[in-house]
């Protein structure tokens, strides 16, 4: 209102132009220099305060902004005649949010609000406050009190919206949608609608309350004209006649829909859930619903009779056999899927036996075999057959290898897909080792064949036969993990490499070495590997699973420290944007996105994953500064001394997990986060179930446990340090009964996380520590209990509980855990073979109790040794508690000479396999590659490979694919493993010694006591 | 096979296997929602049997009077639906908003000059069009072209070309 009369916020407009200009140049001092000058003019002027706040936080200056915003607020508030304008409070509101002070912008819309009762602008902004505060309810109140006002349809849609919020994404009940509803009808009875998103968020609010009648009628009325395209009102019209039981009108609808689209495979599904009075692909999503939905269609057939079943099934026929005989381009797949639907359904009524399914998956394949999608296509047909029935099919199919296309690269696609099914069916996990290794060259030789197809595309450009690699890839993973031969885990690295130098670009090769590399204990090539990918943005929440949880037990802490950084910003930046955005969808009238854009990040807020990264990422900085006592403090202070962390701890049990990861892309031998196959015996498996479905508990049990860790951390740490100040002035009670209590709690929760009560879990920690049941107790939650045996040993410094509990004597808790750690860490380091001969290991369990149980050990022994030491201000010391110093610092120098000595065993494994000849380790992983002359064992693909590509025909292969060829080395590659494997190893081996270091110097200090 | 729908934001947690693709960008979110807040026709994904994602495009309408057109941001196709024409579909369907729902002038895009498969296919694309079956539509066209010709240096600094993919309507006095 203002700037109608070249004002900006009261100022004249000229005045303030340069500000704004210097602040988009990103001239902050300049920006701030100009705006002083200008409130030497206008000292009241809160627009001028707004914009000296604005540019002092984007200095950083965040303490100086928020006292200049609220000054700006207090003289806006004061100023009870003049104006109170939306550029004032949009700026103010700006920084408040960026501030994190949302609700002071709030108060400010609302102050001005109260005071302006019928500005339109300034509602406008509040709503927004309230958009962002996602205050369902005041957005309502606001959007309708601007209904009143002007009437406009917009402003009916965002009340309507913020209503269906609050049933949809609030505690707001279903009643509340016949609110909207009656608001809808009154406003299209005086006003119609002129938005098709209105019509469509209006037919929404009545289906939500299974209002399907009416809803139906709105759509094929007057105002289902608003809807241009015509598919979309029919899909809309197909699924609300399906929901209001009308199987046959639906049929009708969605075969309309076929005639106009007929690839459309969803509405084909619909239609012959119709037909088949089937209503099980209606049922609701929620925001847990898996991202990527199990490939089976789920159907309901036992509620038709014979007769209906066979009527509805040959008049589904009739159609598809007419949607085929329409097809003149022969590329439309739908119609020819529809058929094996059909069969599929039948099969499952039992109207027909799996010959009939399989003759329609032989058909689909002598018109479809060919192209790369074959497989992921006819996946949930091949799902119904029984094993015997797949390998009749197969076999069947098999036959067909001799009737190959004669067009070339038809025929590559039509071999690449038999091989493809053969994976897909299991059928790789049933050949013997002869066969596997016959197959994989039969692979290589194909892909070698066919490389001259690739010859004049461009790099850029997939190439004609690019999968073969990875099936080969597979197959020699598989050979490795059946054979422990560690020859044939070089050749599948060696072959994707090999592909990768013949072009870079093939993300699938990258991901299948990345996992590769992993396993192998090289994981600064995995990360380089990940890296390569270009994971970004959202792909972070779906892709960062391929090398998030090797780098978390990783002893590369910066590279961990940027993907866990990288995530959390992208993450927290969408939270803070995000409401922005769905303001954004209510400007544009597109409602349903307001929907959903709150819906999504609620979502993603509840990712599992992004609650991992926010447990981690302080834990990785309790990590990193583990050795020094006042470092590892600010941090612990930083973190409010986990009291947040707990908190999370006891909410997660009721809190929604989402699970986005998307494990298509997973390796076979890793096919979620959870599972490694290569890590156990060989097992023949068929199916690699890579949903997320069924981590949910694991998940939740990981948070809450670790999330518990900061504060243990820092209450073992205060139980340390008090226990001698004043422990016998108080006549041998509790120093800090708090302290003492809370840990007990927590060590009650965590032994009952465990699975057991905390005194069971003591025995079984005292038992193993006596070498009694030696580790199997602890089952694969080594850390866990190692963690907790050290926060066992803190408590009872404090609390001397442990012997009323049965456990152990005064210092026990020290010999306790020293014993632990040094059987268990020892145990592995002796029974270790080099990193070079024997891939994965126990190298990465290693890593983490090095840095984990070991590390809060550490502190707990600086916490002694601190406390231990003599300080000028306090008192002198009583006999007892010199003598009880004196006990306690025999106890610390046995653990520090405990502990030192693990790890300078540790060190010294470390040192030796890094200092061992390169040459001689290259040797190793070459030598496992070179063949026997039996024509067996591993080494054959590569040599295959090298052969036929030892003497490029640069007319056949094009220059390109030839120069590639030259460059191949696979001592390269041998080279870049130990590279890799010598990074990790040295980063570890800098973590020892760096605590070596740390603990020697602690005894130094000891020593003076 | 394929379902052509409405892009929606639980697909941004479903493309993965088309963005790994070296030439397919992954745009931070507020890119992708605020096309999906203000284009949400112009957003669309083709969907394969067990919903996953063969391959989706994403575009505006803009401009000020005679430049009022359609412009694609982005198409992409996972490998292993390429060489099916899909891309070509859902140019189709992009160009069909374009006219029928926006009355849009002309279609066009911005293409990396680096991404050399792309620019053949758009070429094809173009060469087998009829331009609204007369010569008009080629001069048409070619003024387009013109105003537009050269390379575009973007804020992503990436070199691209702009290819006017179709010219929908007349505009007059052209």
């Amino acid at each position: 209102m203002a700037s109608k009369f070249g004002l900006a916020g009261g100022i004249p407009e000229r005045r303030v132009r340069p500000i704004w200009d210097a602040i988009d140049s990103r001239q902050f001092k300049n920006a701030l220099k100009i705006t002083t000058t200008l409130l030497s003019k206008h000292p009241h002027s809160p627009y001028a305060l707004a914009l000296k706040a604005l540019i002092l936080e984007r200095m950083g200056k965040s303490d100086e902004a928020l006292f200049v915003c609220l000054n700006a607020k207090e003289l806006l508030y004061k100023n009870e005649s003049l104006l109170m304008d939306d550029l004032t409070l949009s700026t103010l509101q700006i920084v408040f949010q960026r501030l994190d002070h949302l609700e002071l912008a709030t108060s400010c819309y609302e102050h001005a609000c109260g005071k302006f009762p019928n500005n339109l602008e300034l509602m406008m902004g509040l709503f927004n406050c309230y958009v962002r505060e996602y205050s369902f309810v005041k957005q309502q109140q606001t959007a309708i009190k601007m209904y009143k006002l002007v009437g406009e349809e917009r402003f009916l849609l965002w009340a309507v919206c913020s209503i269906q919020l609050q049933v949809l994404c609030g505690n707001g009940g279903e009643k509340l949608l016949l609110l909207a509803e009656g608001l809808l009808k009154k406003h299209v009875a005086s006003h119609s609608l002129h938005e098709p998103e209105a019509l469509i968020v209006y037919i929404s609010i009545l289906e939500q309350q299974a209002k399907f009648g009416d809803a139906l009628e709105i759509l094929t009325g007057k105002l289902g004209s608003l809807l241009m395209i015509e598919v979309d009102k029919l899909r809309i019209q197909g699924k609300l006649l399906a929901r209001a039981g009308d199987y046959a009108a639906a049929a009708n609808v969605y075969q309309k829909i076929l005639e106009l689209c007929a690839d459309d495979w969803e509405a084909f599904l619909h239609y012959l859930g119709c037909l088949l009075e089937d209503d099980s692909s209606w049922s609701k999503e929620n925001i847990n619903a898996p991202i990527h939905p199990t490939k089976f269609v789920e159907c309901k057939l036992t509620h038709l009779t014979d007769e209906v079943f066979d009527s509805c099934v040959s008049n589904a026929s009739a159609f598809v056999q007419k949607l085929q005989g329409e097809e003149s381009s022969n590329s439309l797949r739908n119609p020819y899927l529809a058929h094996l639907e059909i069969e599929r359904r039948k099969y499952l009524f039992g109207k027909n036996n799996h010959d009939d399914l399989i003759e329609g998956l032989l058909q689909y394949y002598s018109r479809f075999g060919h192209l790369a999608c074959f497989t992921s296509d006819v996946e949930a047909f091949i799902q119904v057959l029984s094993p015997e029935k797949k390998m009749e099919f197969l076999d069947k199919l098999m036959k067909n290898s001799n009737a190959l296309s004669a067009v070339p690269t038809k025929a590559l696609g039509q071999s690449i897909t038999l091989l493809k099914t053969q994976e897909l069916i299991g059928n790789m996990f049933r050949l013997s080792v002869g066969e596997l290794e016959a197959s994989a060259l039969q692979m290589a030789e194909l892909y070698c064949k066919n490389l001259p197809l690739s010859k004049d595309l461009d790099p850029q450009e997939s190439m004609h036969g690019e999968e073969l690699l990875s099936i080969v890839c597979n197959v020699l993973v598989q050979l490795f993990w059946r054979t422990r031969n560690l020859g044939y885990f070089v050749e599948a690295v060696m072959v994707l490499e090999f592909g990768l130098t013949i072009r870079r670009y093939v993300w699938q090769y990258k991901i299948l070495l990345l996992h590769l590399y992993s396993h192998f204990c090289a994981l600064s090539l995995a990360y380089e590997r990940y890296k390569s990918l270009d994971v970004k943005n959202i792909l972070m929440e779906t892709v960062s699973h391929h090398i998030l949880p090797q780098m978390l037990v990783s002893p590369l802490w910066a590279d961990l420290s940027n993907l866990l950084k990288d995530y959390l910003k992208f993450m927290d930046d969408h939270f803070r944007e995000s409401a922005d955005l769905t303001f954004l969808a209510y400007r544009h009238r597109n409602y349903s996105k307001v929907i959903e854009f709150v819906q999504f990040k609620d979502r993603l807020q509840h990712s599992n994953q992004y609650l991992v990264a926010r447990v981690e990422a302080p834990i990785l900085q309790l990590k990193q500064s583990a050795d020094n006592i006042e470092e590892e403090e600010s941090i612990l202070e930083s973190l409010k001394c986990g009291i947040d962390f707990v908190e999370l701890s006891n909410e997660i049990g009721s809190k929604v997990l989402t699970f986005n990861e998307d494990f298509q892309s997973r390796p076979w031998w890793t096919p979620t986060t959870e599972k490694n196959y290569l890590l156990g015996p060989f097992e023949g498996i068929s199916y690699y179930p890579k949903e997320n479905l069924g981590r949910e508990a694991n998940v939740r049990g990981t948070i809450e446990r670790k999330s518990l860790l900061p504060r243990m951390i820092y209450l073992s740490i205060q139980s340390a340090s008090v226990l001698h100040k004043d422990n016998s002035e108080i006549n041998g009670s509790l120093a800090d009964p708090k302290t003492s209590t809370e840990l007990r709690t927590l060590l009650e929760r965590y032994a009952k996380l465990l699975g057991f009560s905390l005194n069971d879990a003591i025995d079984v920690v005292v038992g193993a520590s006596r070498g009694l049941n030696p580790f199997q107790a602890f089952g694969s939650d080594v850390i866990d209990w190692l963690n907790f045996a050290v926060f066992l040993n803190a408590w009872n410094l404090n609390s001397h509980e442990l012997e009323q509990l049965g456990g152990e004597c005064m210092h026990g808790g020290w010999h306790l855990v020293n014993s632990l750690l040094e059987n268990y860490i020892l145990g592995k380091v002796r029974s270790m073979e080099p990193l070079i001969h024997s891939p994965q290991g126990d190298f990465p369990m290693l890593v983490q109790i090095a840095t984990e149980p070991l590390a809060w050990h550490g502190l707990v022994i600086q916490s002694c040794v601190r406390s231990c030491l003599p300080s000028g201000k306090k008192k002198k010391k009583s006999g007892s508690v010199d003598q009880s110093i004196s006990s306690l610092s025999y106890a610390i120098r046995d653990a520090i000479q405990s502990l030192c000595g693990t790890l300078e065993e540790v060190a010294k494994w470390l040192q030796d396999q890094i200092n061992s000849p390169e040459d001689k380790k290259m040797d190793n992983l070459v030598s496992s590659l070179q063949r026997n002359g039996q024509g067996e064992g591993p080494g054959q693909v590569l040599h295959l490979l090298e052969t036929l590509m030892s003497s490029p025909n640069e007319t056949v292969l094009g220059n390109r694919i030839s120069e590639a060829l030259r460059s191949w080395s696979p001592v390269d590659v041998a080279r870049k493993i130990v590279t890799g494997q010598c990074t990790v190893l040295s980063e570890f081996c800098r973590i020892c010694k760096s605590k070596i270091k740390s603990l020697r110097a602690l005894k130094q200090q000891l020593a003076q006591v | 096979m394929t379902t052509i729908r409405r892009f929606c934001c639980n697909d941004l947690l479903r493309f993965a296997s088309v963005n790994l693709d070296h030439l397919t960008e992954t745009f931070n979110m507020s890119f992708y929602m605020t096309y999906l807040a203000r284009w949400p026709d112009y957003f669309h994904v083709a969907e394969g049997p067990g919903k996953r994602i063969m391959g989706y495009i994403m575009g505006k309408v803009e401009g000020q009077g005679e430049s009022w057109h359609g412009h694609v941001t982005a198409v992409t196709v996972a490998p292993e639906y390429r060489r099916q024409q899909l891309a070509k579909k859902l140019m189709n369907l992009l160009e069909d908003i374009s006219d029928k729902i926006d009355k849009a002038y002309f279609v066009d895009l911005f293409v990396r000059a680096s991404n050399t498969p792309a620019i053949k296919m758009y070429e094809k694309m173009v060469a087998k069009r009829k331009w609204l079956g007369c010569q008009f539509g080629r001069e048409l066209l070619t003024s387009y072209k013109s105003a537009a010709d050269g390379q575009f240096y973007l804020e992503n600094s990436f070199f691209c070309h702009q290819i006017i993919l179709t010219v929908l309507n007349w505009i007059e006095g052209i």
